[in-house]
């Protein structure tokens, strides 16, 4: 043990230990030579005598530095040693392998950190593989679901050891007592047992019990997130008890939950959990859908008979709520909700359900750039090692094995690889705020894409993959040589295209086919972005800025309205402000609001009442928003008192309720849906074109627009989010907005001022993300297979020097040797494109659901893909052709 | 490194043990002294290659037989020295023993043949 430990530290101590064996060698030459000069013989012949006694110096070092190491360490660490040598003296070759390297494995890390935060992060709580969400399709809102439909799974335990309510995490008022200004805080309704179930203990007082859910209003408490108690409280330990007004509801905290516990949700975090019942809704209604349902399933239970299970128990409940309803389509709608049982160990992600597929589709892409890099650096050490086969046969000769070199080689990859992840990681940390940007900014807050020992670990797994596959074969290729036959040649390989000439060929041609599907599917995101960049969204979205109110909780509808009325005079006088208005839900806002109605004399509701997209908007509300009227007219303020109803339609509810009809002013809808001619009648007023209100990749549906005021007695009692058109920048804007009305009511919040055009990328920030990434990684590509194809060219022209001197010699044209050359490299590309094409036809077909507009075998892509192979085939070797065909006889023959 | 493993190795043994001897009688010495004093015992019969005796003494060291410090020789020069340790005093008892068997060994297979020349 002890010899191991001093050869081990020996390894490390080399140099000194060096100095010492030197010293202690001079002096034992030292002392005899004194010696032999005291026996009289002069002082030279003295020296040279004690060296002779002294045998061999080196042979003895050597002997005693054997001794001295742990051999295979010893040796690693010579060949760590050496490798960088190595690429020392080569850094254009060690540039271009690091840099490649980093570009894959930078791409892959930073897209694995994406699906590592919003896939793989199991959540701090007991057994999470064990959470399931019971997930709400079909009918009002997916995921959302209703406290009675809660109620109904909580009774069966058979299923399911705990089933808990949470509501999403919602940014409300919270009221520090110190200052006059409104803080924002994230608080959560949670149903009794959330704590209990989740397995979640307080580091402080208490959770939530039962006991604490049981009385509409009456459990005025809150548990705090540690990070709340920490960053807003300074971990303040008289905590207990104390009351805090949050969305003005007086709360005493009873409790700190664990610290890593956030909630089960992964873009939002929760600062306050508050019991269901403080609710300010209807709770009871089963039409209001505003709860997750989440349950621990017991593990014996298998997946489908819970499923089955949970569907059975859907059909009961829906049976039961919903069975009776007299108006047969909107009991037809109801009856079609369906639950999903989901796994929810790495909790809810409505961020995850949008973007789960592109990111597969992504890692995927970034796992070919990974692979297009490996192949350039394996065809750059390929070409290193004809370089170094007389080296390679020296060391053979000299009694090297072939295990060792080969070792020797695959450290030198090792060591390229792992530069290459450290400089990729920190492009990946560069890539990863980059992609941040395009998720909306409502849709997450704090998200944290950072790398953790999950991200180091794969991106060291991969570098160390990577480096297995980019050197093996070429470090096998290497060594695979007859040294005596090699030394004799000099080292330079024997002209024509043997079989070491196939590998770097090979390789060129998976570069090009992995290129032409990266080339292809950026061509075809791309195409899809336009499309949705062309599509006629109904309105000039430019210039409009849009923003909701946040008013105490005490106003009167009156008080809002009054107030809204004042900041809109106040805000259509400010210089620069064309028009004003407001609506609801409004383009690209809250969502939608849909209404049962007949139309007399339509055949389409004869029979039953047909839900329509309803609209509650104010004055001007089309001209703010950059459209106008094709028949009739809009709102006016008198519209806003009028007491007849009216309202305005679009193209599609023509289209399906008054096909033919080319000016449905005047005709008659009604929202009493119970008869089939309809109760009190709404006169339509004016026609409009289809505007898409929920985002790009909507597709136009029927919708009626009523005045404000006239909605507003039916279901629409929201506050409208304000719209103003003004050509200047949001930047000039919104502080104006702003100090109107802290001016009126500083108690009155101005909240989330974005413009519409933000809003309208923001519906499509997937298809602009996917676009833009997937257009850079086939650039990428394309860059790192022009690299490959130049330096195959390169070198085989550089090989055939004697063979080209000789042709042209002999009379061959130089346009002619160029030609041969071109030709060469475009039989590379040719096949590569043969590889190709079939490949990103199926990656097409994959991909096909997010693409919008074109077809995954769109032929424009298909074509610009292989002009564009075409163009970097020749672009790349046209420098090789060029030095081929200028190749003079005589120097190639002397080259011989 | 097996070729050169292979020879010496006996010649490796009797040196171990003649190193750890000479430092059992002498006391702490240099390298050189314990090579001047390991020729003067053998009187000429052993032809040794003083640099051999250093990646003995490595090896006796790495072994913990022995231990080394540098220190002032007589003539006031820097030097290392080298003393037994008390592994080293148990490994003579034992090294001496080995010896003792091995040359009683080869005496019996060496007595009839001299006998019959």
């Amino acid at each position: 043990m002890r010899t191991i430990w001093n050869r081990f530290k020996a390894l490390f101590s080399n140099g000194r230990l060096e100095g010492e064996l030197n010293e202690e060698i001079q002096v034992h030459l030292a002392m005899r030579a004194d010696e032999l000069r005291q026996q009289g013989m002069d002082p030279k012949a003295a020296q040279q005598a004690a060296r002779r006694e002294f045998g061999g110096v080196d042979q003895m070092k050597e002997a005693y530095r054997d001794r001295r190491g742990i051999p295979p360490l010893e040796i690693l660490a010579k060949d760590i040693r050496y490798g960088l040598r190595g690429l020392r003296r080569n850094p254009a070759f060690t540039l271009a392998a690091v840099l490649s390297l980093a570009l894959g494995i930078g791409a892959n890390t930073a897209i694995f950190s994406f699906v590592n935060t919003l896939m793989l992060h199991m959540l701090p709580v007991r057994n999470p593989d064990q959470l399931v969400s019971l997930y709400k399709t079909g009918g009002w809102g997916r995921g959302y679901a209703s406290y009675p439909l809660y109620l109904g799974f909580r009774k069966h335990t058979d299923l399911f050891a705990g089933v808990f309510a949470r509501s999403g995490a919602d940014k409300v008022r919270f009221d520090p007592g110190h200052s006059n200004r409104a803080e924002f805080v994230q608080r959560e309704f949670v149903s009794g047992n959330y704590f209990e179930v989740l397995g979640v203990q307080p580091v402080l007082g208490r959770v939530f019990t039962g006991d604490d859910n049981r009385t509409p209003q009456a459990h005025p408490l809150v548990v705090l997130s540690y990070d709340f108690w920490r960053s807003r409280l300074g971990l303040d330990p008289a905590v207990l008890g104390r009351v805090l007004l949050v969305d003005e509801q007086p709360l005493t905290v009873i409790g700190v939950a664990a610290p890593a516990f956030h909630g089960v949700e992964v873009e939002h975090r929760t600062d306050l959990w508050v019991p269901a019942m403080m609710y300010r809704g209807q709770i009871m209604e089963p039409g209001m859908h505003w709860i997750w349902i989440m349950a621990r399933r017991r593990p014996e239970i298998p997946r489908a008979r819970l499923q089955a299970a949970v569907s059975t128990i859907m059909q009961q409940y829906l049976a039961g709520v919903y069975g009776g309803n007299t108006n047969a389509a909107f009991r037809r709608f109801a009856m079609e909700q369906k639950v999903e049982v989901r796994d929810a160990g790495v909790g809810l992600s409505e961020l995850r359900d949008a973007f789960g597929k592109p990111l597969r589709i992504l890692m995927a892409a970034v796992g070919l750039v990974l692979l297009i890099a490996c192949a350039n650096v394996a065809n750059l050490l390929v070409a290193r090692g004809s370089a170094r086969r007389r080296e390679i046969a020296l060391r053979f000769s000299l009694g090297a094995s072939r295990g060792r070199i080969v070792r020797q080689w695959l450290i030198e990859s090792l060591l390229l690889a792992m530069m290459g992840s450290i400089l990729g990681l920190l492009f990946a940390m560069r890539g990863e705020r980059y992609m941040l940007l395009f998720v909306p900014a409502g849709s997450s807050d704090e998200f944290h894409v950072a790398p953790d020992a999950a991200v180091l670990a794969f991106t060291a797994g991969i570098s160390i993959l990577s480096a297995l596959l980019f050197g093996l074969a070429p470090a096998l290729r290497a060594t695979a040589l007859d040294p005596a036959a090699t030394l004799k040649e000099g080292g330079t390989p024997s002209a024509g295209r043997g079989p070491r000439a196939g590998l770097r060929q090979a390789l060129v041609v998976v570069q090009v086919a992995f290129s032409v599907v990266l080339v292809v599917a950026a061509g075809l995101f791309a195409h899809s972005l336009r499309d949705l960049h062309s599509i006629n969204a109904g309105f000039a979205f430019q210039n409009v800025v849009t923003f909701s109110l946040d008013y105490p909780r005490a106003w009167e509808t009156a008080d809002k309205d009054r107030l809204r009325e004042r900041l809109s005079a106040r805000v259509a006088s400010l210089p620069g402000v064309v028009s004003l208005s407001y609506g609801f839900p409004g383009p690209y806002l809250s969502g939608n609001w849909s209404s049962g109605i007949r139309v007399p004399g339509s055949a389409r509701t004869a029979k039953e009442g047909v839900e329509v997209a309803e609209q509650g908007v104010g004055p001007a509300y089309f001209a703010t928003i950059g459209s106008r009227p094709l028949r009739g007219r809009e709102f006016d303020e008198s519209d806003m008192r009028a007491t007849r109803k009216i309202a305005v339609v679009n193209e599609s509810f023509v289209r399906e309720f008054l096909p033919g009809v080319p000016d449905p002013v005047g005709r008659v809808l009604s929202f009493d849906d119970s008869k089939p001619e309809g109760g009190e009648p709404t006169y339509i007023v004016g026609l409009v074109r289809d505007i898409l209100h929920n985002g790009l990749r909507s597709r136009a549906e029927s919708t009626v627009y009523v005045p404000f005021t006239q909605g507003k007695q039916g279901p629409l009692a929201f506050d409208p989010p304000l719209l103003v058109r003004a050509p200047l920048p949001p930047d000039a804007l919104v502080p104006m907005i702003r100090r109107e009305l802290r001016n009126l009511d500083p108690e009155v919040a101005l909240v989330e001022p974005r413009t519409l055009r933000e809003r309208i990328d923001d519906s499509i920030f997937l298809d602009r993300m996917i676009a833009t990434l997937s257009g850079f990684f086939g650039l990428l590509a394309l860059l790192l297979a022009a690299v490959g194809i130049y330096g195959v060219m390169a070198y085989a022209v550089a090989r055939r020097t004697g063979e080209i001197g000789l042709r042209i010699a002999l009379g061959a044209a130089p346009a002619r040797i160029k030609w041969m050359v071109l030709g060469d490299g475009l039989l590379l590309i040719a096949l590569g494109i043969l590889i190709g094409l079939p490949l990103s036809l199926a990656a097409g077909r994959i991909s096909a659901s997010l693409l919008y507009g074109v077809q995954p075998n769109d032929p424009i892509t298909l074509v610009s893909t292989i002009a564009v192979l075409v163009a970097l085939g020749i672009l790349s070797a046209f420098v090789p052709a060029r030095r081929a065909a200028s190749i003079a006889p005589i120097e190639a023959l002397r080259h011989e | 490194m097996s070729t050169r493993n292979s020879k010496p190795d006996v010649l490796q043994g009797t040196l171990d043990l003649m190193v750890l001897r000479t430092l059992e009688t002498l006391g702490p010495q240099h390298g050189f002294g314990l090579a001047k004093r390991i020729e003067q015992i053998s009187d000429g019969a052993l032809d040794l290659n003083q640099g051999t005796l250093y990646p003995a003494l490595l090896r006796l060291e790495q072994r913990g037989w022995i231990q080394s410090r540098w220190g002032a020789s007589d003539k006031n020069r820097r030097a290392k020295f080298y003393e037994l340790t008390d592994a080293g005093r148990k490994q003579i008892g034992h090294e001496t023993d080995d010896w003792a068997r091995t040359v009683a060994l080869m005496q019996r297979f060496l007595r009839p043949a001299e006998k019959e020349s």
